[in-house]
Protein backbone atom coordinates (compact mmCIF):
# COMPACT_ATOMS: atom_id res chain seq x y z
CA UNK A 1 0.00 0.00 0.00
CA UNK A 2 1.45 3.31 -1.06
CA UNK A 3 -0.14 6.58 -0.03
CA UNK A 4 1.15 9.79 -1.52
CA UNK A 5 0.10 13.28 -0.71
CA UNK A 6 2.57 15.91 -1.75
CA UNK A 7 2.72 19.63 -2.41
CA UNK A 8 5.70 21.47 -3.77
CA UNK A 9 6.00 25.04 -4.98
CA UNK A 10 7.76 25.48 -8.29
CA UNK A 11 8.51 28.46 -10.51
CA UNK A 12 6.12 27.46 -13.29
CA UNK A 13 3.42 25.57 -11.43
CA UNK A 14 2.72 23.90 -8.11
CA UNK A 15 2.87 20.17 -7.68
CA UNK A 16 -0.15 19.05 -5.69
CA UNK A 17 -0.98 15.36 -5.87
CA UNK A 18 -2.84 12.87 -3.73
CA UNK A 19 -3.26 9.19 -4.59
CA UNK A 20 -2.78 5.71 -3.25
CA UNK A 21 -2.19 2.28 -4.75
CA UNK A 22 -2.46 -1.17 -3.26
CA UNK A 23 -0.19 -3.87 -4.72
CA UNK A 24 -0.85 -2.72 -8.24
CA UNK A 25 0.76 -0.96 -11.13
CA UNK A 26 0.10 2.70 -11.68
CA UNK A 27 1.06 4.57 -14.82
CA UNK A 28 1.51 8.30 -14.51
CA UNK A 29 0.75 9.85 -17.84
CA UNK A 30 1.18 13.47 -18.83
CA UNK A 31 3.02 15.86 -21.07
CA UNK A 32 6.63 16.67 -20.24
CA UNK A 33 7.10 19.13 -17.43
CA UNK A 34 3.87 18.23 -15.67
CA UNK A 35 5.57 17.00 -12.51
CA UNK A 36 5.61 13.26 -13.21
CA UNK A 37 9.28 12.63 -12.53
CA UNK A 38 9.18 14.96 -9.58
CA UNK A 39 6.50 12.82 -8.00
CA UNK A 40 8.76 9.78 -8.27
CA UNK A 41 11.65 11.76 -6.79
CA UNK A 42 9.49 12.83 -3.85
CA UNK A 43 8.52 9.22 -3.17
CA UNK A 44 12.13 8.03 -3.39
CA UNK A 45 13.30 10.83 -1.12
CA UNK A 46 15.48 12.52 -3.72
CA UNK A 47 13.34 15.64 -3.43
CA UNK A 48 11.32 16.91 -0.51
CA UNK A 49 7.76 18.06 -0.87
CA UNK A 50 7.07 21.35 0.91
CA UNK A 51 4.11 19.70 2.52
CA UNK A 52 2.58 16.26 2.56
CA UNK A 53 2.55 12.69 3.77
CA UNK A 54 4.04 9.65 2.07
CA UNK A 55 3.46 6.20 3.47
CA UNK A 56 4.57 2.80 2.20
CA UNK A 57 3.15 -0.43 3.68
CA UNK A 58 2.41 1.33 6.95
CA UNK A 59 5.85 2.98 7.22
CA UNK A 60 5.80 6.77 7.14
CA UNK A 61 8.47 7.89 4.67
CA UNK A 62 7.68 11.57 4.81
CA UNK A 63 5.42 13.71 6.90
CA UNK A 64 5.84 17.44 6.98
CA UNK A 65 3.60 17.91 10.01
CA UNK A 66 5.36 15.26 12.11
CA UNK A 67 8.79 16.25 10.78
CA UNK A 68 9.45 12.78 9.37
CA UNK A 69 11.74 12.60 6.36
CA UNK A 70 13.52 9.31 5.77
CA UNK A 71 16.66 9.45 3.65
CA UNK A 72 16.47 7.64 0.31
CA UNK A 73 18.50 4.75 1.69
CA UNK A 74 15.99 4.09 4.46
CA UNK A 75 12.98 4.02 2.17
CA UNK A 76 13.29 0.61 0.46
CA UNK A 77 12.18 2.10 -2.82
CA UNK A 78 13.75 0.92 -6.07
CA UNK A 79 14.28 3.53 -8.77
CA UNK A 80 14.99 2.90 -12.44
CA UNK A 81 16.23 6.13 -13.97
CA UNK A 82 15.38 7.33 -17.43
CA UNK A 83 19.02 7.23 -18.54
CA UNK A 84 19.54 4.02 -16.48
CA UNK A 85 22.24 5.74 -14.38
CA UNK A 86 24.38 2.62 -14.17
CA UNK A 87 27.73 2.98 -12.44
CA UNK A 88 30.09 3.22 -15.42
CA UNK A 89 33.17 2.16 -13.42
CA UNK A 90 31.59 -1.05 -12.12
CA UNK A 91 30.80 -4.28 -13.93
CA UNK A 92 27.25 -5.48 -14.40
CA UNK A 93 27.74 -7.86 -11.47
CA UNK A 94 29.13 -5.09 -9.25
CA UNK A 95 26.35 -2.75 -10.32
CA UNK A 96 23.69 -5.21 -9.21
CA UNK A 97 25.61 -6.06 -6.04
CA UNK A 98 25.84 -2.40 -5.02
CA UNK A 99 22.55 -2.39 -3.13
CA UNK A 100 23.06 -5.72 -1.35
CA UNK A 101 26.68 -5.49 -0.16
CA UNK A 102 25.55 -6.13 3.41
CA UNK A 103 24.64 -9.73 2.52
CA UNK A 104 27.11 -12.60 2.64
CA UNK A 105 29.07 -13.46 -0.49
CA UNK A 106 27.12 -16.65 -1.35
CA UNK A 107 23.81 -14.84 -0.82
CA UNK A 108 24.91 -11.99 -3.06
CA UNK A 109 25.98 -14.26 -5.89
CA UNK A 110 22.87 -16.39 -5.56
CA UNK A 111 20.59 -13.38 -5.79
CA UNK A 112 22.49 -11.79 -8.64
CA UNK A 113 22.59 -14.97 -10.66
CA UNK A 114 18.85 -15.34 -10.17
CA UNK A 115 18.27 -11.80 -11.39
CA UNK A 116 20.64 -12.15 -14.34
CA UNK A 117 18.73 -15.23 -15.36
CA UNK A 118 15.32 -13.58 -15.00
CA UNK A 119 16.52 -10.64 -17.04
CA UNK A 120 18.06 -12.96 -19.58
CA UNK A 121 21.52 -11.42 -19.28
CA UNK A 122 23.42 -14.29 -17.64
CA UNK A 123 26.50 -13.82 -19.79
CA UNK A 124 26.97 -10.12 -19.20
CA UNK A 125 28.06 -10.16 -15.55
CA UNK A 126 31.68 -9.21 -16.26
CA UNK A 127 30.96 -6.46 -18.77
CA UNK A 128 30.96 -2.75 -18.13
CA UNK A 129 27.87 -0.67 -18.87
CA UNK A 130 29.36 1.03 -21.93
CA UNK A 131 29.87 -2.38 -23.54
CA UNK A 132 26.13 -3.06 -23.43
CA UNK A 133 23.35 -2.15 -25.80
CA UNK A 134 20.71 0.17 -24.39
CA UNK A 135 18.29 -2.74 -24.03
CA UNK A 136 20.82 -4.66 -21.97
CA UNK A 137 21.55 -1.55 -19.89
CA UNK A 138 17.86 -1.24 -19.17
CA UNK A 139 17.76 -4.85 -17.96
CA UNK A 140 20.76 -4.28 -15.71
CA UNK A 141 19.15 -1.14 -14.29
CA UNK A 142 16.02 -3.13 -13.55
CA UNK A 143 17.97 -5.98 -11.97
CA UNK A 144 19.98 -3.52 -9.87
CA UNK A 145 16.83 -1.84 -8.60
CA UNK A 146 15.20 -5.19 -7.77
CA UNK A 147 18.22 -6.72 -6.02
CA UNK A 148 17.58 -5.18 -2.58
CA UNK A 149 13.96 -6.41 -2.85
CA UNK A 150 12.33 -2.99 -2.58
CA UNK A 151 8.77 -2.62 -1.40
CA UNK A 152 8.04 -0.25 -4.25
CA UNK A 153 9.53 0.02 -7.71
CA UNK A 154 9.60 3.35 -9.51
CA UNK A 155 10.37 3.55 -13.21
CA UNK A 156 10.99 6.85 -14.94
CA UNK A 157 10.09 6.65 -18.63
CA UNK A 158 11.11 3.02 -18.98
CA UNK A 159 12.31 1.96 -22.40
CA UNK A 160 11.93 5.45 -23.86
CA UNK A 161 15.40 5.24 -25.39
CA UNK A 162 14.83 1.88 -27.08
CA UNK A 163 13.75 0.99 -30.58
CA UNK A 164 10.28 -0.47 -31.11
CA UNK A 165 11.27 -4.13 -31.23
CA UNK A 166 13.39 -4.00 -28.09
CA UNK A 167 10.81 -1.86 -26.36
CA UNK A 168 8.00 -4.31 -27.01
CA UNK A 169 10.12 -7.25 -25.90
CA UNK A 170 11.06 -5.50 -22.66
CA UNK A 171 7.49 -4.48 -22.05
CA UNK A 172 6.50 -8.12 -22.27
CA UNK A 173 9.27 -9.01 -19.84
CA UNK A 174 8.21 -6.31 -17.44
CA UNK A 175 4.71 -7.74 -17.53
CA UNK A 176 6.00 -11.19 -16.64
CA UNK A 177 8.10 -9.57 -13.93
CA UNK A 178 4.93 -8.69 -12.09
CA UNK A 179 4.54 -12.36 -11.33
CA UNK A 180 7.64 -12.53 -9.19
CA UNK A 181 7.75 -8.95 -8.05
CA UNK A 182 4.85 -8.65 -5.69
CA UNK A 183 5.31 -5.07 -4.60
CA UNK A 184 3.80 -1.87 -5.87
CA UNK A 185 5.00 -0.51 -9.15
CA UNK A 186 4.71 3.04 -10.38
CA UNK A 187 5.96 4.28 -13.67
CA UNK A 188 6.02 7.52 -15.57
CA UNK A 189 5.40 7.66 -19.28
CA UNK A 190 4.16 9.93 -21.99
CA UNK A 191 3.25 6.96 -24.14
CA UNK A 192 -0.42 6.11 -23.73
CA UNK A 193 -0.13 2.72 -25.41
CA UNK A 194 2.66 1.72 -23.03
CA UNK A 195 0.82 3.04 -20.00
CA UNK A 196 -2.26 1.09 -20.98
CA UNK A 197 -0.37 -2.11 -21.69
CA UNK A 198 1.62 -2.25 -18.47
CA UNK A 199 -0.60 -0.76 -15.80
CA UNK A 200 -3.86 -1.45 -14.06
CA UNK A 201 -4.49 2.16 -13.09
CA UNK A 202 -3.64 5.41 -14.81
CA UNK A 203 -3.15 8.85 -13.30
CA UNK A 204 -3.27 11.72 -15.76
CA UNK A 205 -1.11 14.70 -14.86
CA UNK A 206 -1.51 18.25 -15.99
CA UNK A 207 0.61 21.12 -14.59
CA UNK A 208 1.37 19.30 -11.36
CA UNK A 209 -2.15 18.08 -10.68
CA UNK A 210 -3.89 14.77 -11.20
CA UNK A 211 -6.83 15.50 -13.45
CA UNK A 212 -8.02 11.93 -13.61
CA UNK A 213 -7.16 8.85 -11.57
CA UNK A 214 -8.99 5.70 -12.55
CA UNK A 215 -8.66 2.18 -13.83
CA UNK A 216 -7.09 2.24 -17.27
CA UNK A 217 -10.32 1.15 -18.96
CA UNK A 218 -12.21 3.98 -17.30
CA UNK A 219 -9.66 6.59 -18.35
CA UNK A 220 -10.02 5.52 -21.95
CA UNK A 221 -13.80 5.08 -22.00
CA UNK A 222 -14.73 8.16 -20.05
CA UNK A 223 -12.09 10.88 -19.95
CA UNK A 224 -12.82 13.40 -17.22
CA UNK A 225 -12.19 16.47 -19.30
CA UNK A 226 -10.84 17.93 -22.51
CA UNK A 227 -7.17 17.56 -21.52
CA UNK A 228 -7.52 13.89 -20.64
CA UNK A 229 -9.42 13.31 -23.86
CA UNK A 230 -6.66 14.95 -25.88
CA UNK A 231 -3.89 13.07 -24.01
CA UNK A 232 -5.61 9.75 -24.51
CA UNK A 233 -6.01 10.18 -28.24
CA UNK A 234 -9.53 11.54 -28.64
CA UNK A 235 -8.63 13.87 -31.47
CA UNK A 236 -12.11 14.83 -32.60
CA UNK A 237 -13.90 17.01 -30.07
CA UNK A 238 -17.05 19.01 -30.73
CA UNK A 239 -19.11 21.29 -28.61
CA UNK A 240 -22.66 19.98 -28.30
CA UNK A 241 -26.05 20.70 -26.75
CA UNK A 242 -28.23 17.82 -25.55
CA UNK A 243 -31.51 18.10 -27.40
CA UNK A 244 -33.24 14.99 -26.25
CA UNK A 245 -32.53 12.05 -23.98
CA UNK A 246 -34.31 8.79 -24.75
CA UNK A 247 -33.39 5.68 -22.80
CA UNK A 248 -29.73 5.02 -23.47
CA UNK A 249 -29.40 7.45 -26.33
CA UNK A 250 -29.13 11.18 -26.57
CA UNK A 251 -29.63 13.49 -29.48
CA UNK A 252 -26.85 16.05 -29.49
CA UNK A 253 -26.87 19.21 -31.55
CA UNK A 254 -23.44 20.32 -32.75
CA UNK A 255 -23.91 24.06 -33.31
CA UNK A 256 -20.54 24.57 -34.97
CA UNK A 257 -21.35 22.00 -37.63
CA UNK A 258 -25.10 22.59 -37.68
CA UNK A 259 -25.62 18.83 -37.43
CA UNK A 260 -27.32 16.47 -35.06
CA UNK A 261 -25.83 13.18 -33.87
CA UNK A 262 -27.09 10.28 -31.85
CA UNK A 263 -24.87 9.27 -28.98
CA UNK A 264 -25.11 6.17 -26.85
CA UNK A 265 -25.03 6.94 -23.12
CA UNK A 266 -22.77 4.88 -20.92
CA UNK A 267 -20.74 5.71 -17.90
CA UNK A 268 -21.60 7.90 -15.01
CA UNK A 269 -22.61 11.05 -16.81
CA UNK A 270 -26.38 11.49 -17.00
CA UNK A 271 -26.90 14.41 -19.31
CA UNK A 272 -30.07 16.41 -19.17
CA UNK A 273 -31.78 18.37 -21.87
CA UNK A 274 -30.13 21.64 -22.92
CA UNK A 275 -26.90 20.74 -21.13
CA UNK A 276 -23.78 21.86 -22.92
CA UNK A 277 -21.24 19.06 -23.30
CA UNK A 278 -18.21 18.07 -25.30
CA UNK A 279 -18.52 15.03 -27.45
CA UNK A 280 -15.50 13.28 -28.79
CA UNK A 281 -14.59 10.36 -30.98
CA UNK A 282 -11.27 8.68 -31.66
CA UNK A 283 -9.98 8.74 -35.24
CA UNK A 284 -10.07 4.95 -35.41
CA UNK A 285 -13.87 4.99 -34.97
CA UNK A 286 -14.52 7.33 -37.88
CA UNK A 287 -15.39 5.25 -40.96
CA UNK A 288 -16.23 5.79 -44.58
CA UNK A 289 -19.83 5.34 -45.56
CA UNK A 290 -21.32 4.99 -49.02
CA UNK A 291 -24.56 6.77 -48.31
CA UNK A 292 -25.81 9.37 -45.84
CA UNK A 293 -27.30 7.33 -43.01
CA UNK A 294 -27.68 8.47 -39.40
CA UNK A 295 -24.59 10.05 -37.80
CA UNK A 296 -23.01 10.68 -41.16
CA UNK A 297 -21.20 13.87 -42.14
CA UNK A 298 -20.32 15.04 -45.58
CA UNK A 299 -16.64 16.03 -45.55
CA UNK A 300 -13.88 16.97 -47.91
CA UNK A 301 -10.66 14.99 -47.81
CA UNK A 302 -7.90 17.44 -47.09
CA UNK A 303 -4.64 15.74 -46.19
CA UNK A 304 -3.26 12.30 -45.60
CA UNK A 305 -0.52 11.04 -43.27
CA UNK A 306 0.38 7.50 -44.07
CA UNK A 307 1.05 5.14 -41.17
CA UNK A 308 2.21 1.55 -41.09
CA UNK A 309 -1.07 -0.31 -40.84
CA UNK A 310 -3.50 2.52 -41.36
CA UNK A 311 -3.53 6.05 -42.68
CA UNK A 312 -4.59 9.20 -40.88
CA UNK A 313 -6.84 11.37 -42.97
CA UNK A 314 -7.71 14.91 -42.21
CA UNK A 315 -11.13 15.88 -43.50
CA UNK A 316 -12.79 19.19 -43.15
CA UNK A 317 -16.37 20.00 -42.88
CA UNK A 318 -17.94 23.25 -43.97
CA UNK A 319 -19.53 24.83 -40.91
CA UNK A 320 -22.51 27.13 -40.71
CA UNK A 321 -20.44 30.24 -41.19
CA UNK A 322 -17.24 30.28 -43.17
CA UNK A 323 -15.43 28.23 -40.56
CA UNK A 324 -13.99 24.86 -41.44
CA UNK A 325 -13.96 22.03 -38.94
CA UNK A 326 -11.37 19.37 -39.03
CA UNK A 327 -12.22 15.72 -38.52
CA UNK A 328 -9.48 13.12 -38.16
CA UNK A 329 -10.07 9.57 -39.32
CA UNK A 330 -7.72 6.59 -39.14
CA UNK A 331 -8.76 4.50 -42.11
CA UNK A 332 -7.67 1.01 -43.03
CA UNK A 333 -5.40 0.68 -46.05
CA UNK A 334 -8.17 -0.59 -48.30
CA UNK A 335 -10.48 2.29 -47.37
CA UNK A 336 -7.63 4.74 -47.58
CA UNK A 337 -6.87 3.78 -51.15
CA UNK A 338 -10.31 4.93 -52.22
CA UNK A 339 -9.75 8.46 -51.00
CA UNK A 340 -8.83 11.22 -53.40
CA UNK A 341 -7.73 14.48 -51.81
CA UNK A 342 -10.23 17.26 -52.53
CA UNK A 343 -13.22 14.93 -53.03
CA UNK A 344 -16.30 14.74 -50.81
CA UNK A 345 -17.04 11.65 -48.72
CA UNK A 346 -19.50 10.53 -46.08
CA UNK A 347 -17.99 9.85 -42.70
CA UNK A 348 -19.92 7.68 -40.33
CA UNK A 349 -19.57 7.62 -36.55
CA UNK A 350 -21.35 4.91 -34.61
CA UNK A 351 -23.39 6.12 -31.58
CA UNK A 352 -21.62 3.72 -29.19
CA UNK A 353 -18.21 5.11 -29.99
CA UNK A 354 -18.88 8.65 -28.82
CA UNK A 355 -17.50 9.92 -25.56
CA UNK A 356 -19.41 12.56 -23.66
CA UNK A 357 -17.48 14.97 -21.48
CA UNK A 358 -18.98 17.54 -19.23
CA UNK A 359 -16.95 20.63 -19.96
CA UNK B 1 79.63 22.05 -2.05
CA UNK B 2 76.94 19.44 -2.64
CA UNK B 3 75.29 20.70 0.54
CA UNK B 4 74.33 23.85 -1.39
CA UNK B 5 72.25 21.75 -3.79
CA UNK B 6 71.08 18.87 -1.63
CA UNK B 7 69.67 20.99 1.15
CA UNK B 8 67.27 23.06 -1.05
CA UNK B 9 66.37 19.89 -2.96
CA UNK B 10 65.52 18.03 0.21
CA UNK B 11 63.53 20.98 1.61
CA UNK B 12 61.66 21.42 -1.66
CA UNK B 13 60.76 17.73 -1.93
CA UNK B 14 59.48 17.56 1.61
CA UNK B 15 57.54 20.80 1.21
CA UNK B 16 55.98 19.86 -2.12
CA UNK B 17 54.97 16.42 -0.94
CA UNK B 18 53.46 17.62 2.33
CA UNK B 19 51.72 20.59 0.72
CA UNK B 20 50.25 18.44 -2.08
CA UNK B 21 48.87 15.88 0.37
CA UNK B 22 47.29 18.68 2.40
CA UNK B 23 45.78 20.45 -0.64
CA UNK B 24 44.58 17.13 -2.05
CA UNK B 25 42.34 16.41 0.93
CA UNK B 26 41.36 19.99 1.80
CA UNK B 27 40.73 20.82 -1.87
CA UNK B 28 38.46 17.79 -2.32
CA UNK B 29 36.64 18.46 0.94
CA UNK B 30 36.12 22.12 0.02
CA UNK B 31 34.98 21.17 -3.49
CA UNK B 32 32.45 18.67 -2.21
CA UNK B 33 31.15 21.08 0.37
CA UNK B 34 30.83 23.93 -2.14
CA UNK B 35 29.13 21.81 -4.79
CA UNK B 36 26.32 21.18 -2.32
CA UNK B 37 26.28 24.51 -0.47
CA UNK B 38 23.41 26.64 -1.69
CA UNK B 39 23.56 29.55 0.74
CA UNK B 40 23.73 33.21 -0.20
CA UNK B 41 27.47 33.42 0.41
CA UNK B 42 28.25 30.85 -2.27
CA UNK B 43 29.90 33.30 -4.64
CA UNK B 44 31.78 35.09 -1.87
CA UNK B 45 33.23 31.84 -0.50
CA UNK B 46 34.03 30.61 -3.97
CA UNK B 47 35.88 33.87 -4.62
CA UNK B 48 37.82 33.56 -1.38
CA UNK B 49 38.91 30.04 -2.28
CA UNK B 50 40.22 31.17 -5.64
CA UNK B 51 41.78 34.39 -4.37
CA UNK B 52 45.36 33.03 -3.92
CA UNK B 53 45.41 32.28 -7.63
CA UNK B 54 44.52 35.82 -8.60
CA UNK B 55 46.53 37.84 -6.06
CA UNK B 56 50.28 38.45 -6.39
CA UNK B 57 51.99 35.74 -4.29
CA UNK B 58 53.80 38.40 -2.30
CA UNK B 59 50.44 39.92 -1.31
CA UNK B 60 49.22 36.51 -0.14
CA UNK B 61 52.53 36.09 1.70
CA UNK B 62 52.03 39.44 3.40
CA UNK B 63 48.55 38.38 4.45
CA UNK B 64 49.92 35.14 5.87
CA UNK B 65 52.66 37.03 7.66
CA UNK B 66 50.10 39.29 9.32
CA UNK B 67 47.92 36.28 10.20
CA UNK B 68 50.67 34.07 11.60
CA UNK B 69 52.89 36.91 12.85
CA UNK B 70 53.56 37.65 16.52
CA UNK B 71 50.65 40.10 16.66
CA UNK B 72 48.39 38.19 14.26
CA UNK B 73 45.38 36.21 15.51
CA UNK B 74 46.83 32.82 14.58
CA UNK B 75 50.31 33.78 15.71
CA UNK B 76 49.03 34.74 19.16
CA UNK B 77 46.94 31.60 19.40
CA UNK B 78 49.85 29.33 18.46
CA UNK B 79 52.17 31.21 20.83
CA UNK B 80 50.12 29.74 23.70
CA UNK B 81 51.46 26.32 22.71
CA UNK B 82 54.93 27.73 22.10
CA UNK B 83 54.64 27.30 18.35
CA UNK B 84 56.00 29.86 15.95
CA UNK B 85 55.24 29.49 12.27
CA UNK B 86 57.00 32.47 10.73
CA UNK B 87 60.45 31.68 9.29
CA UNK B 88 60.09 27.97 10.09
CA UNK B 89 59.85 24.94 7.78
CA UNK B 90 56.06 24.54 8.23
CA UNK B 91 55.78 28.07 6.79
CA UNK B 92 57.02 26.77 3.43
CA UNK B 93 54.34 24.08 3.51
CA UNK B 94 51.60 26.54 4.45
CA UNK B 95 52.62 28.95 1.67
CA UNK B 96 52.80 26.20 -0.95
CA UNK B 97 49.53 24.63 0.19
CA UNK B 98 47.65 27.92 0.16
CA UNK B 99 49.03 28.95 -3.23
CA UNK B 100 48.20 25.60 -4.84
CA UNK B 101 44.83 25.17 -3.14
CA UNK B 102 42.75 27.06 -5.79
CA UNK B 103 43.98 24.77 -8.57
CA UNK B 104 43.09 21.62 -6.65
CA UNK B 105 39.79 23.08 -5.53
CA UNK B 106 38.70 24.21 -9.00
CA UNK B 107 39.67 20.96 -10.70
CA UNK B 108 38.01 18.80 -8.04
CA UNK B 109 34.86 20.87 -8.01
CA UNK B 110 34.56 20.83 -11.79
CA UNK B 111 35.12 17.07 -11.84
CA UNK B 112 32.56 16.38 -9.12
CA UNK B 113 29.92 18.58 -10.64
CA UNK B 114 30.36 16.66 -13.90
CA UNK B 115 29.25 13.45 -12.20
CA UNK B 116 25.68 12.64 -13.23
CA UNK B 117 23.34 13.44 -10.34
CA UNK B 118 21.19 10.48 -11.33
CA UNK B 119 24.10 8.11 -10.84
CA UNK B 120 24.61 9.48 -7.34
CA UNK B 121 20.88 9.31 -6.70
CA UNK B 122 20.84 5.72 -7.90
CA UNK B 123 23.43 4.89 -5.24
CA UNK B 124 21.27 6.61 -2.63
CA UNK B 125 18.14 4.66 -3.55
CA UNK B 126 20.26 1.49 -3.37
CA UNK B 127 20.93 2.21 0.25
CA UNK B 128 24.34 3.88 0.12
CA UNK B 129 25.28 6.30 2.89
CA UNK B 130 26.67 9.66 1.75
CA UNK B 131 30.13 8.45 2.85
CA UNK B 132 29.95 5.25 0.81
CA UNK B 133 28.44 7.13 -2.12
CA UNK B 134 31.36 9.57 -2.09
CA UNK B 135 34.10 6.94 -1.99
CA UNK B 136 32.50 4.32 -4.21
CA UNK B 137 30.86 6.48 -6.87
CA UNK B 138 31.68 10.20 -6.83
CA UNK B 139 35.45 9.85 -6.32
CA UNK B 140 36.05 7.15 -8.95
CA UNK B 141 33.99 9.04 -11.50
CA UNK B 142 35.60 12.39 -10.73
CA UNK B 143 39.04 10.79 -10.59
CA UNK B 144 40.52 11.99 -13.92
CA UNK B 145 39.73 15.60 -13.02
CA UNK B 146 40.99 15.21 -9.49
CA UNK B 147 44.22 13.65 -10.72
CA UNK B 148 44.72 16.55 -13.11
CA UNK B 149 44.15 18.96 -10.24
CA UNK B 150 46.72 17.12 -8.16
CA UNK B 151 49.32 17.49 -10.91
CA UNK B 152 48.62 21.20 -11.18
CA UNK B 153 48.77 21.65 -7.42
CA UNK B 154 52.06 19.77 -7.23
CA UNK B 155 53.55 21.87 -10.02
CA UNK B 156 52.38 25.06 -8.36
CA UNK B 157 53.89 24.01 -5.02
CA UNK B 158 57.21 23.22 -6.63
CA UNK B 159 57.43 26.66 -8.20
CA UNK B 160 56.15 28.59 -5.20
CA UNK B 161 58.38 31.58 -4.43
CA UNK B 162 56.68 34.85 -3.45
CA UNK B 163 54.55 33.77 -0.51
CA UNK B 164 57.25 31.40 0.72
CA UNK B 165 59.80 34.17 0.78
CA UNK B 166 57.46 36.43 2.76
CA UNK B 167 56.39 33.87 5.34
CA UNK B 168 59.33 31.47 5.52
CA UNK B 169 62.19 33.67 4.45
CA UNK B 170 65.51 32.32 3.24
CA UNK B 171 67.13 30.33 5.98
CA UNK B 172 69.61 27.91 4.37
CA UNK B 173 69.02 24.37 5.49
CA UNK B 174 65.66 25.24 7.00
CA UNK B 175 63.33 27.23 4.76
CA UNK B 176 65.34 27.82 1.57
CA UNK B 177 63.43 25.87 -1.07
CA UNK B 178 64.89 25.55 -4.58
CA UNK B 179 63.10 28.61 -6.05
CA UNK B 180 64.20 30.75 -3.11
CA UNK B 181 67.75 29.35 -3.27
CA UNK B 182 67.97 30.14 -7.00
CA UNK B 183 67.00 33.75 -6.39
CA UNK B 184 69.57 34.23 -3.65
CA UNK B 185 72.28 32.44 -5.61
CA UNK B 186 71.81 34.92 -8.44
CA UNK B 187 71.81 37.84 -6.01
CA UNK B 188 75.13 36.67 -4.66
CA UNK B 189 76.50 36.20 -8.18
CA UNK B 190 76.60 32.37 -8.02
CA UNK B 191 75.30 31.86 -11.55
CA UNK B 192 76.48 28.25 -11.69
CA UNK B 193 74.72 27.31 -8.49
CA UNK B 194 71.52 28.91 -9.79
CA UNK B 195 71.82 27.03 -13.08
CA UNK B 196 72.36 23.67 -11.39
CA UNK B 197 69.44 24.25 -9.04
CA UNK B 198 67.27 25.15 -12.04
CA UNK B 199 68.39 21.95 -13.75
CA UNK B 200 67.38 19.96 -10.68
CA UNK B 201 63.91 21.55 -10.75
CA UNK B 202 63.51 20.59 -14.38
CA UNK B 203 64.41 16.98 -13.57
CA UNK B 204 62.05 16.82 -10.58
CA UNK B 205 59.23 18.41 -12.57
CA UNK B 206 59.57 15.89 -15.38
CA UNK B 207 59.96 12.96 -13.04
CA UNK B 208 56.89 13.81 -11.02
CA UNK B 209 54.78 14.50 -14.11
CA UNK B 210 55.77 11.12 -15.54
CA UNK B 211 55.16 9.41 -12.23
CA UNK B 212 51.69 10.89 -12.01
CA UNK B 213 50.85 10.10 -15.61
CA UNK B 214 51.91 6.51 -14.92
CA UNK B 215 49.91 6.36 -11.71
CA UNK B 216 46.84 7.85 -13.39
CA UNK B 217 47.27 5.47 -16.30
CA UNK B 218 47.39 2.46 -14.00
CA UNK B 219 44.12 3.48 -12.45
CA UNK B 220 42.21 4.49 -15.54
CA UNK B 221 43.80 3.80 -18.90
CA UNK B 222 44.97 0.24 -18.35
CA UNK B 223 41.71 -0.58 -16.70
CA UNK B 224 39.92 0.63 -19.80
CA UNK B 225 42.09 -1.52 -22.02
CA UNK B 226 41.51 -4.58 -19.84
CA UNK B 227 37.80 -3.93 -19.95
CA UNK B 228 37.72 -3.63 -23.70
CA UNK B 229 39.63 -6.90 -24.01
CA UNK B 230 37.24 -8.68 -21.71
CA UNK B 231 34.36 -7.32 -23.67
CA UNK B 232 35.63 -8.89 -26.86
CA UNK B 233 35.46 -12.51 -25.82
Amino acid sequence: MLKVQAKRKLPGFDLDVDFSINQEILAILGSSGSGKTMTLQCIAGLLHPDEGHIELNGRVLFDSAAGVNLTPRMRKVGFVFQNYALFPHLTVYENIAYGIHHLSKPEISERINGLLEKMNIQRLGKRYPRQLSSGQQQRVALARALAPEPELLLLDEPFSALDTVRKERLELELMSLQQFYKGNMLFVTHDLAQGYKLSSKIAIYDSGRIIQYDSKQKVISSPANRIVARLTGVRNLFKGIIVEVKENYAQVMLPELDEKVTVELKGPLNPIQNQIVLIGIRPEYVHLSDNPVENTFKCVADRMVEGVSSAEFFFYMQGKTDSKHRIEAALSRSDGERICIGQEYYLHMHPEHFIIIRD
Amino acid sequence: MTEAYLSPLWISLRTVLTATIITFFIGIAAARWMSRYTGRLKNVIDGLFILPLVLPPTAVGLGLLLFFGRNGPMGQFLAIFGVNIVFSWPATVISAAIMSFPLMYMAARGAMEQVDVNIENAARTLGASEWRLFWSVTMPLAWPGIAAGTVLALARSLGEFGATLMLAGNIPGKTATIPVAIYFAIQQGNTNEALILSGIVVVIAFASLFAIAYWKGRTSITRTILQEREGLD
